[in-house]
């Protein structure tokens, strides 16, 4: 458990920091909560030559509301995000995912910039910044940019992150009235990781008798986080009944190869995408009505 | 571990094959290699720099080619150790002319052992796809641009994202 | 003799300083010079060593030593094998490999270096040529025609070959109405205590003394055993047992390791730590349970049990650690439970194959043995459409018929399994469990209610059956300033007997527990004794405390009532004093009773001076505590997930000497059991590699898992000991896996399915669930 040798170094701000990143290259891995990277490292799969401890930075940890959106620090830990009285009200959904994330420890280090970038299959952020449609901002030596969710992730451990760049910021849309969120979860017991998640945002019409609008993401069930578009499709404009919600969600696993491993097949985590979308979009739906 | 599973590339069987079994062109295709030079007749002593995103190793081993019958089937062996642990593995590969493209079908069971058959069992067969999804590319770019292709080996692209 | 703390809950003397991180583990030892050892780890699970190249790590900065197979060749024995089972292959494991490995984690090298950093880089310049070999993982295919023996010499892969009859097995299958079969398998299991292995050795080359600290269950063993395996003269060797992190019996063995790094401190002059990763516990340190059980059971129709007969495959490693061929033989013993079985049959077949060794894991075969019996009881209640609580009571031995002789040969001590049947029930409200079962049903629901009716044998044991001795000693002695010093042979790490034998102390001597130091794990301090596990320290341990007591007690009587002139035989100790019965005031103050007998001017005549006595208690059988265990469970027919919707355990360990930790090793062994029921597996690929291999990956239960324990005892003493203590360590374990296991198949029964093997994963269960919907009733 005990990591190869490398070289430490905690830059003082942003700008510093990025140009360490630049200049090293493949060879430097960015340390924030360290609950993915450290793991990594003692058990000596990965071995960066460098490691860059952006931890500490100012004025990365927030959550305020600005321009209309709600904008997100990449430091904030997933206990802040839990526990923020302005996401509670403004975007519930993300202090759920939040909730369910490891355990105590892990949220209390771990950041939200830090689980993006390092994208695991069965991370559960991607599912809800996925049904957010949530903005990525990325920096670098040249300037910042904004990456769609959608966009975001690419495959197994990877994104679009250029070498170089740093995640900064995650904006997400304030609900909508008549919108409701909800993230569920089937979890590996031994690492909590999502064996599937799925988070799903429903916007509903007049009444609330009708889903104008679906977005769902899902988690856990192949390489990388996708949004099930054929369920949203099924979804959309559609009177709600139980049969509909049934329907759709049996289009959760659609057009993906899923995973399988020794805690779960292919088969089964195809199986529970199609439950876990039900139970999510009920949720959800009920959340938009009003109902907790 | 098994693999199973089909590519298309935008060349006749024969182009295709000669791709395959030139090692100076092969290199380009097998993502990480660093060093491939012959061992024996059909077989080369490979350094394969391998990895997804944070977690990557270095291997060193033997790459051997069986069974050719040219231009349509061959058996590719690898039998590769590092730090990380160690794989070996068969794959057949089947080519079949398809309207001026080649089909191939691949079939294979690789076994890995040490480190990432301890900890990364969840992720192996998801690393195994993307080697194999990796390697046909390559091979469709090396086949797209002829033989005037860069000389340096192919690396992993996009999957530079940062460990946090 | 007053029983003012006896029978208390009172907290833990050990637990302040557990909880405020004052202990002191291995890892936590420092010495001046100290130098770190790192081992090399076979990634292969079959392979040949063609050669070991230490030149680069030789060389590495900071290495002062590194040792391969062929160095040590003949300087450390292998590693011992106590047990004994008639014609049993040798399947002993050298300390380091020299010309072949045999399971993924098997030492191949040896290091040393100024730090752990150092130490550990340097492990990655050594160069290993291995040729793999095919690795055999399925022990039916490793004993099938044609497969390759993994040891030297040998033909096959059976390592021995053990049966026990009792009664007309014949006969019983003769007038049966039905034989019911089923195969059952007991999974393999790791262990996972929370601190891991750790050896700290010092020579000291002037005096010739050896001193190794390790987390160890055995101190006293594990001295013999260095002694023995680096032909070391005992007598300089000194082990302490530092604070333990938990053992579970994976500590109740010698390692390779220990007798390494001892060679090391002294081969270097230096002292030398090996602390063990979670991964290295993981693959070399002994797992747990791996049987498969082929049962065909003889029945009437009226729900008698007429015979057992049972076939066992125990997949054992590839190698014996300390007891691995014995703990199957446990479930042999055990077979017939807590019935009144006529006639029973066991046959083990135990099986070489490419993994680490499997050995004493809480329960040491004893919980094989309860979960087979039980199984057949619910399998047998199934058949017959009778309820399982029925068919257990009618099966059972009364009250009277203790002591009760089993046909596989053993005696249970006393029991009266009705009463803590009957008390379960009540608690669990049994009758509306089921009623609430066929209402939920209706709905679509799977409510499961499981039972475990259970006796186990605990409290090791008579020596004529235990493979290295199964007495424990006790020295008590009272110090000139009145304290008293209890130095035991057991060797507790987490169990609680720095507490409890102080009860025991301050009860038979009339003192407060806060004077009664109890001393354990130094072989320099405490005489020899056997240790901890089996649940023996009490029962063993504890009852040679006692009779220690009583003799010091006896001779303190005798100076007090030579003081005061009364006789020794009528007096009273209590609050601090010691005083005739008949006439309290003639008394002398505790303190000075034990000054006269440092003082030595006023005994009595023949009377030595000092305040000492040692015991050797042999105990004349083991114990056999019981109970009855009923668990509720709700199947999430959707996902497979099983839930704990309840669970009432009645448990009968005889006397108690303190309530509070009687139930936190219920609770603990429990929970220890829901692991094996829901979660945990240790999985070997085909090509032996353990891909269960951190606990990214093995499941743990946690307490977000649990139900709330409702808990009860019944008390039946033991006749075995004065202090009618059964013992209670690993009951929760042996009672709990068939009460979960029965709550499931009960849940599925409505599927037409009686039996699933364990882990009871939400993959398993939902397949189950899936193909056999149309078979809903």
């Amino acid at each position: 458990m005990i990591p190869a040798s490398f070289e430490y170094q905690a830059p003082k701000t942003l700008d510093e920091a990025l140009r360490l990143v630049e200049r090293h290259g493949d060879e430097a891995k960015l340390l924030a909560g360290g609950h993915s990277l450290l793991p990594l490292m003692k058990l000596r799969l990965a071995t960066p030559r460098y490691v860059i401890d952006i931890g500490h930075l100012r004025g990365m940890s927030y959550i305020r509301e600005e321009n209309g959106q709600i904008a997100i620090g990449a430091l904030t830990t997933h206990t802040e995000i839990e526990q923020s009285a302005l996401l509670a009200s403004k975007c519930p959904l993300l202090p759920e995912t939040a909730a369910q994330i490891g355990d105590v420890q892990v949220r209390n280090r771990g950041t939200i910039g830090g689980s993006l970038a390092h994208a695991d299959p069965g991370a559960d952020y991607p599912a809800a910044i996925l049904a957010l449609d949530a903005e990525i901002i990325a920096a670098n030596t040249s300037g910042t940019r904004t990456i769609p969710a959608r966009d975001f992730f690419v495959d197994m451990l990877t994104t679009q992150l250029h070498p170089g760049e740093i995640l900064t910021q995650i904006r997400i849309a304030p609900r909508r009235a008549q919108s409701g969120a909800a993230y569920e979860k089937l979890h590996q017991p031994a690492s909590g990781f999502a064996i599937v998640g799925v988070a799903a945002n429903v916007l509903l019409g007049e009444g609330g008798k009708t889903i104008e609008q679906a977005a769902i993401g899902i988690t856990g069930l192949s390489a990388r986080a996708f949004r099930a578009e054929a369920v949203e499709r099924a979804l959309s404009g559609k009177h709600i009944s139980e049969k509909v919600i049934e329907d759709a969600s049996r289009n959760g696993a659609e057009g993906v190869e899923p995973l399988s491993d020794l805690h779960a097949s292919g088969e089964y985590r195809r199986e529970m995408a199609r439950v876990f979308t039900r139970r999510a979009v009920a949720r959800a739906i009920v959340a938009a009505r009003g109902g907790a | 571990m098994k693999l199973a599973g089909t590519a298309s590339l935008p060349a006749p069987p024969a182009e295709v094959w000669s791709l395959l079994t030139d090692p100076s062109r092969l290199s380009r295709l097998l993502p990480g290699c660093e060093r491939l030079e012959p061992d024996g007749p059909e077989r080369y002593k490979a350094t394969v720099k391998f990895g997804i995103a944070a977690i990557s190793g270095k291997y060193a081993g033997t790459l051997e080619f069986a069974h050719k019958k040219p231009p349509n089937s061959l058996i590719l062996k690898i039998d590769g150790k590092g730090l990380p642990g160690f794989v070996k593995g068969e794959g057949r590969l089947e080519l079949r002319a398809k309207a001026g493209d080649t089909e191939i079908a691949y079939n294979g069971e690789a076994q890995v052992g040490g480190l990432i058959a301890s900890v990364g069992q969840r992720m192996l067969d998801a690393a195994a796809r993307k080697i194999v999804h990796q390697f046909f590319e390559a091979a469709k770019a090396e086949l797209a641009s002829g033989k005037g292709a860069a000389s340096e080996p192919s690396s992993l692209g996009q999957s530079h994202a940062r460990g946090k | 003799m007053t029983t003012r703390f006896i029978g208390k809950p009172l907290k833990r003397k050990e637990d302040p300083r557990l909880i405020q991180g004052l202990s002191h583990y291995v890892d936590d030892l420092n010495l001046a010079g100290m130098h770190y050892a790192a081992f090399l780890r076979s990634p292969y699970a079959h392979a040949n060593i063609r050669s070991v190249d230490l030149s680069k790590a030789r060389r590495a900065s900071g290495v002062v030593l590194a040792l391969s197979g062929t160095d040590i060749d003949g300087a450390i024995q292998p590693v011992p094998c106590a047990a004994q089972i008639p014609d049993m292959k040798s399947g002993a494991r050298p300390v380091l490999a020299r010309d072949r490995v045999r399971f993924v984690g098997e030492s191949v090298a040896v290091l040393v270096a100024s730090d752990r950093y150092a130490a550990r880089d340097a492990l990655d310049l050594i160069e290993v040529d291995y040729e793999p070999l095919t690795p055999i993982v399925n022990p039916e295919k490793a004993i099938a025609k044609g497969a390759a023996p993994l040891h030297a010499g040998q033909k096959d892969n059976v390592a021995f070959k053990w049966e026990l009859e009792g009664g007309d097995l014949k006969a019983a299958f003769q007038a049966a109405d039905k034989v019911i079969k089923q195969r059952i398998v007991n999974q393999r299991l790791i262990p996972v205590p929370i601190e891991t292995r750790g050896v700290l050795a010092d020579y000291q080359p002037g005096e010739g003394q050896l001193t190794v600290w390790s987390s160890t269950q055995i101190p006293h063993l594990l001295r013999t055993q260095i002694a023995s395996m680096l032909n070391f003269p005992e007598t300089l060797v000194h082990v302490v047992a530092p604070e333990v992190g938990g053992g579970f019996g994976t500590k109740l063995n010698v390692y390779p390791e220990e007798a390494i790094v001892a060679y090391l401190a002294i081969q270097l002059g230096k002292p030398v730590k090996w602390s063990e990763s979670r991964r290295e516990n993981f693959q070399a340190t002994i797992h747990g349970r791996d049987q498969i059980d082929d049962l065909e059971v003889a029945i009437k129709r009226d729900g008698t049990i007429l015979g057992l007969r049972c076939r066992v495959i125990a997949d054992l490693g590839a190698y014996y650690q300390l007891l691995t061929p014995l703990i199957p033989t446990l479930t042999g013993l055990m077979m017939t439970g807590c019935y009144k079985i006529p006639a029973a049959r066991m046959e083990i077949t135990g099986v070489f194959t490419n993994k680490m060794a499997t050995d004493a894991y809480r329960g040491a075969g004893r919980p094989e043995a309860t979960y087979l019996i039980e199984r057949v009881m619910d399998l047998v209640a199934a058949e017959l459409k009778k309820d399982p609580v029925e068919v257990r009571r009618k099966n059972f031995p009364q009250p009277k018929d203790f002591p009760y002789a089993t046909p596989t040969g053993l005696i249970y001590d006393s029991g009266d399994y009705q009463k803590a049947l009957d008390m379960a029930l009540k608690v669990a409200d049994y009758k509306k469990l089921r009623q609430e079962q066929a209402k939920l049903r209706k709905e679509e629901r799977y409510m499961g209610i499981g039972i475990s009716t259970y006796v186990e044998i605990c409290g090791m044991g008579p020596s004529s059956a235990m493979p290295a001795g199964g007495w424990e000693s006790a020295t008590v002695r009272v110090e000139p300033t009145g304290r008293v010093s209890v130095m035991t042979g057991s060797s507790p790490h987490g169990q609680g007997q720095e507490t409890t034998f102080a009860q025991m102390g301050a009860d038979v001597l009339g003192i407060d527990p806060s004077q009664v130091q109890v001393v354990h794990g130094d072989t320099s301090v405490v005489p020899y004794g056997i240790g901890t596990f089996g649940s023996r320290a009490t029962a063993v341990g504890g009852t040679a405390v006692y009779k220690s007591l009583q003799k010091v007690k006896e001779k303190l009587a005798r100076i007090a009532a030579h003081i005061v002139g009364s006789d020794p035989e009528r007096m009273v100790f209590a609050n601090g004093k010691i005083f005739a019965k008949q006439s309290p005031k003639k008394s002398v103050a505790f303190g000075q009773a034990v000054s006269a007998a440092y003082v030595a001017k006023t005994l009595p005549a023949e009377m030595e001076p000092g305040l000492e006595a040692t015991t050797f208690f042999e105990p004349t059988n083991f114990t056999y505590p019981f109970g009855t265990h009923i668990c509720v469970v709700e199947i999430d027919a959707e996902t497979g997930d099983v839930k704990l919707v309840r669970y009432v355990a009645v448990d009968d360990c005889g006397n108690v000497i303190n309530p509070l930790l009687v139930e936190g090793q219920v609770q603990g062994g429990i929970v220890q059991s829901v692991g094996q029921a829901l979660f945990e597996e240790a999985v070997y690929d085909e090509q032996g590699q353990l891909i269960t291999g951190e606990l990214m990956d093995y499941a743990l239960p946690r307490a977000s898992d649990m139900c709330w324990i409702e808990a009860a005892r019944t008390v039946t003493p033991t006749p075995v000991n004065p202090l009618g203590v059964k013992g209670v360590g690993e009951a929760g374990t042996i009672a709990a896996t068939p009460a979960l296991a029965g709550a499931v198949a009960d849940a599925l029964a409505p599927f037409g399915v009686h039996h699933v093997d364990m882990p009871f994963k939400r993959e398993k269960i939902w397949q189950v669930v899936s193909k056999n919907r149309r078979r809903v009733q």
